[in-house]
């Protein structure tokens, strides 16, 4: 998940570099794989404010402006719509270079003198918005500094792997929640507060579950008369840098709630929904629902579906619909929050392919006990960024209550697991730090209290390792095992392996690793009868490429294409070999028969390329002559060479099949010319 | 008695001749001639021991002593001749017979092991010499053991993690070493301590992933193991491995198998901790995933939790052998190309 250093210091006071807290936060579980820093080298741009504007004599579409910087004022020539008097806007002055590579002098515009530029977000690189020029928010804006440092544009963003048993952390106040624990800070949340209107929610609409299992909270709150349009820069910018595109303000209020508290919500366009009402249902098998982003998807008995009066709007926890999506055009808006059964929003989410931001909350469980909290806070950025009204309340069906759970844990136990010696205050200290709620039970135990953003907490192992990991897992001490001293060798089948794999390497051949996948077109080219056991392959039903679609059942492709590979690359002296597993089929959904084989391979020159030997070809009676040597150098004396012809790969008049007491144990040969045109 | 001193005047003189000659013999040949010439059968010295029937009685032994003592002493002389000129000989024979040194010997090519079978039976080395017993399972596996008993169930976020070759619905490739884990336990009950090295296989493909790989898993499991003894086995590995001076460090993870869980890092072998390109400048190498056997896992097979305790560990082959050799590639390994395999 990418966090921006900036946001997160808005809800805990963080003293240590970036850096450090990248190092901080690893050692706790999150590991943070890369901190890039954001520049702006944006010297010579400055907060101005146009203290009045007026059109420009000889052009109609360009305006002249006079812009304060607080000790200077500055005429400005202009050519975008959306300037106001009094607005605030970032100013670049004589010697600035704009990241597009503009430079910035004082000149002169039909006629008329222009000292700099009013800047739009994309000319800055800051944004994606080059409509008109960026209008800053009049926030305690000191006129004439720098624009970087007074819109926080540098930054740190940390891209952090968030394990699944943490979706807490899936939020900038969730990891704000651990630094704080880390650094001993207060956790800060924002204050939710918005004005109310008169008018009762419930009069306005309705919600039904009619699948609690599926659902078992469901809460929505209703904002009147909004007006769609940008939202402002700073939640844009944040929005970005964790990685979501920004559309308009209803729509990024909802993400900026979802980054911010980890509660995914949805915006409905409340005069799109029949009977203006929400019903939460299963889909039937064969339903067809166009969701958002255009794409016509399957739906399944076992898929949720969000409902108005007459037809579904959403696929619940996952993506809303086309049909009732927020536009320019949406006064009324119905926003959703909501907790939805994780293993079944992930069934729906592998069965239709889609994963979203959503998705993947919901399918790691979201904080049941937060969905009315973050709610209120889309409310309330809704009222803020976007106007409108709020009805009164808010509907929250919730048949069910999930309370939380209660779990005894034994310091005793913890010490003997991990091998410390923790006293029972320190322990309590540090479920505290995380906002567990514990209490003495007897001497050893304490109880502790899961809050409803802890869903991975249930057992007391899981607290154990809590305290594990807030101890710091290397101020463990570190111990070697007290066990009954006893042996340990490889057995005589391992001995055996490494043995020939010896004898092997000392007669000059290489050790090949090979996949145990092939190409079923190796096979065919092995021209066998339909009963030979190399047939009885197994196949991979989802293979990367259709030349590793098979398991082995034989390990002669295998060192066919490492020769192909070689020759090719003017490797041509080669003696190869592979000890490996090979596989039969036996029956349909069972195991198949696994076996170790041994293959070698010997072509080109018998000693290589050597001013000393003849250059004399390879041939039937080395790989014979090194079968030989490998029986006696493992003892095995009672081998022996009978002839044949049916071997279908070799050549079948220099082939044969190797006996070791009167049993046949593999065979040998000259590989047979049709098997090799195929390589 | 004229021929008394006649015997003995001509004995010291073929002596003297001899010697003379002797003097000026450069090859063995000439010795040998020599030595006939005075001590052979028709040799003069010999014809003229045989002469001694003529000589007075009581000279005979005066004579046949000093004859006898010329004999010896021109035996002496000739042998110390011919070990002369044999040294000589030598000596000249060396200066003459030197060869190219420079030329390749003469040799039959020598072949080599796969760099992954020497890092392999390196790591298991290791554990044996700490009394870990090797097990093996099979690489296609059952659904059950590669995820269920390991606690992943189906529909569990964590199978995200893995990225599955499928056979059948219940049959797959098996995605780590850690079902033999569970196939061991199934059998045998506690101690255990096993590793079980093996092939595992991803549907991944990159410069640091292949869709075959090789993991050795480590599982140790008795009445009183602890965090501690996790950390402790799995430093002395690194130590024994990578040098005694390298450092590590445990982290918190999620497995959904062990509990707790810890990612072991060490000190990157390149840059020794300063930062470089290898270890992406954190000087730190992730290298085992580790924890402490969670409990389900024991209750699946059987084992009580409150009274059984262990832990576990995987670590990837590749990995270890890309920082041993210096590997990039992990697809090196698998393109067996003989000017990479003759490099270990």
């Amino acid at each position: 998940m990418k966090v921006s250093f900036n946001w997160l210091r808005e809800y805990v006071d963080i003293d240590l570099a970036p850096d450090e807290l990248g190092e901080n936060l690893t050692m706790a579980g999150f590991e943070v794989e890369s901190i890039s820093k954001v520049d702006a080298n944006l010297n010579n741009v400055v907060v101005g404010k146009i203290v009045s504007l007026k059109p420009h004599p000889n052009a109609d579409k360009l305006s002249l402006c006079q812009v304060s910087t607080g000790g200077h004022l500055y005429s400005v020539v202009c050519g975008a719509a959306n300037m106001i008097s009094g607005g605030y806007v970032a100013l670049a002055l004589e010697g600035a270079l704009l990241p597009n590579g503009v430079k910035i002098k004082n000149t002169r515009i039909r006629g008329e003198l222009s000292q700099g530029m009013m800047c739009s977000e994309e000319e800055l690189k800051i944004g994606r918005d080059s409509k008109g020029i960026l209008i800053l928010q009049d926030d305690g804006l000191e006129l004439g500094k720098g624009i970087a440092s007074a819109l926080n544009l540098e930054d740190y963003i940390f891209e952090i792997n968030i394990t699944p048993n943490r979706p807490d952390c899936l939020s900038i106040i969730g990891i704000a929640r651990e630094i704080a624990s880390i650094t001993g800070k207060i956790l800060k949340i924002p204050k939710i507060e918005f004005r109310e209107g008169n008018e009762k929610i419930d009069k306005l609409t309705s919600v039904e579950i009619h699948d609690p299992e599926l659902c078992p909270r469901y809460s929505a709150s209703l904002i009147t008369d909004v007006t769609i349009g940008l939202s402002p820069f700073w939640m844009r910018r944040r929005l970005e840098s964790a990685g979501i595109r920004p559309i308009s303000n209803v729509v990024d209020v909802t993400n900026y709630v979802l980054m911010e508290f980890g509660q995914p919500l949805h915006a409905f366009d409340f005069d799109l929904l029949s009977e203006r009402r929400i019903v939460v249902q299963r889909a039937d098998d064969g339903d067809v629902f166009t969701s958002l982003d255009g794409m016509e998807r399957p739906l399944f008995s076992d898929t949720l579906m969000i409902c108005d009066g007459e037809k579904p709007v959403a696929i619940g926890g996952i993506m809303g619909g086309l049909n009732s999506e927020v536009s320019e055009d949406t006064s009324n808006v119905l926003i959703e929050s909501a907790y939805f059964n994780p293993t079944n929003i992930r069934k729906t989410s592998k069965k239709l392919g889609l994963q979203t931001e959503a998705s993947y909350r919901f399918e790691r469980g979201v904080d049941y006990g937060g969905v009315i909290r973050a709610l209120n806070r889309a409310t309330q950025l809704v009222l803020d960024f976007c106007g409108g009204k709020a009805a009164k309340g808010v509907v929250d069906q919730y048949p069910s209550p999930i309370f939380p759970e209660e779990i005894p844990l034994s310091i005793n136990k913890a010490n003997k697991i991990l091998g410390t010696s923790l006293k029972k205050g320190k322990v309590k200290r540090y479920l505290k730090s995380i906002e567990l709620d514990v209490k003495d039970l007897d001497k050893d135990k304490v109880i502790v209290k899961i809050p409803s953003f802890r869903m991975d907490l249930h057992r007391e192992i899981d607290l154990i390792e809590e305290v594990a990991r807030l101890d710091g897992y290397n101020n463990i001490p570190t111990t070697t095992p007290v066990v009954r001293v006893k042996t340990a060798s490889k057995n005589p089948v391992q001995v055996l392996q490494d043995k020939a794999k010896d004898i092997l390497a000392s007669m000059g051949y290489y050790e090949v690793v090979n996949y145990s996948f092939i190409s079923p077109l190796s096979v065919v080219l092995l021209n066998l009868n339909a009963e030979h056991p190399y047939k009885r392959f197994i196949s991979i039903k989802n293979p990367l490429r259709e030349d590793q679609s098979i398991m082995r059942t034989t390990l002669i492709p295998g060192l066919l294409n490492t020769m192909k590979t070689n020759v090719y690359n003017k490797n041509l002296n080669l003696k190869l070999f592979e000890l490996g597993t090979v596989f039969y089929s036996v029956k349909e959904k069972e195991l198949p028969r696994e076996k170790k084989m041994l293959s070698a391979l010997a072509t080109g020159l018998r000693y290589g390329e050597s001013w000393s030997f003849p250059g004399e070809g390879i041939d039937f009676y080395d790989i014979k002559g090194s079968l030989e040597n490998l029986f006696e150098g493992l003892n095995i004396m009672n081998f022996n060479f009978l002839s044949t012809t049916d071997i279908p790969y070799l050549h079948h008049g220099k082939s044969s099949i190797i006996m070791v007491d009167n049993t046949e144990i593999g065979t040998v040969g000259e590989v047979h010319s049709a098997v090799l045109e195929g390589y | 008695m004229r021929g008394d001193f006649r015997s003995k005047e001509e004995l010291e003189r073929l002596f003297a001749e001899a010697l003379e000659k002797l003097k000026s013999a450069v090859e063995e040949r000439q010795v040998a001639e020599i030595k006939t010439e005075f001590l052979g059968k028709k040799g003069k010295i010999t014809a003229l021991l045989r002469g001694l029937v003529n000589i007075s009685q009581e000279q005979r032994p005066v004579i046949g002593r000093l004859a006898n003592e010329v004999k010896v002493s021109l035996e002496e002389k000739i042998k110390e001749s011919l070990a002369g000129i044999r040294e000589r000989k030598r000596k000249e024979d060396l200066l003459h017979e030197s060869l190219d040194i420079t030329l390749p010997g003469r040799r039959v090519p020598i072949g080599r092991k796969h760099p992954i079978t020497e890092v392999c039976n390196e790591i298991i080395g290791i554990f044996l010499g700490l009394g870990f017993q090797i097990s093996e399972g099979p690489e296609v596996e059952l659904d059950y053991y590669n995820f269920e008993a390991l606690n992943i169930p189906k529909d569990h976020p964590a199978r995200d993690m893995h990225d599955t070759f499928y056979i059948s619905d219940e049959v797959l490739l098996r995605t780590h070493t850690s079902p033999v884990q569970i196939r061991v336990m199934e059998k045998q009950s506690p101690p255990i301590q096993i590793i079980a090295p093996g092939k595992a296989f991803r549907c991944d493909s990159d410069v640091s992933h292949t869709p075959m790989f090789h993991q050795v898993e480590g599982l140790m499991v008795g009445n009183n193991i602890t965090f501690g003894d996790l950390k402790g086995i799995l430093t002395i590995f690194v130590h024994q491995m990578f040098g005694d001076k390298t450092r590590l460090r445990f982290r918190p993870s999620f497995f959904p198998f062990t509990e707790p869980s810890a990612e072991v890092d060490m000190q990157c072998v390149i840059c020794r901790g300063k930062g470089c390109r290898v270890c992406s400048f954190s000087g730190w190498l992730e290298i085992l995933g580790s924890g402490m056997v969670d409990p389900e896992v024991f209750k699946i097979v059987g084992y009580n939790p409150n009274e059984i305790t262990g832990f576990a560990f995987g670590l990837g082959i590749e990995r270890v052998a890309m920082l041993k050799y210096g590997i990039n590639d992990i697809r090196m390994f698998f393109e067996n190309d003989m000017r990479f395999l003759g490099q270990f």
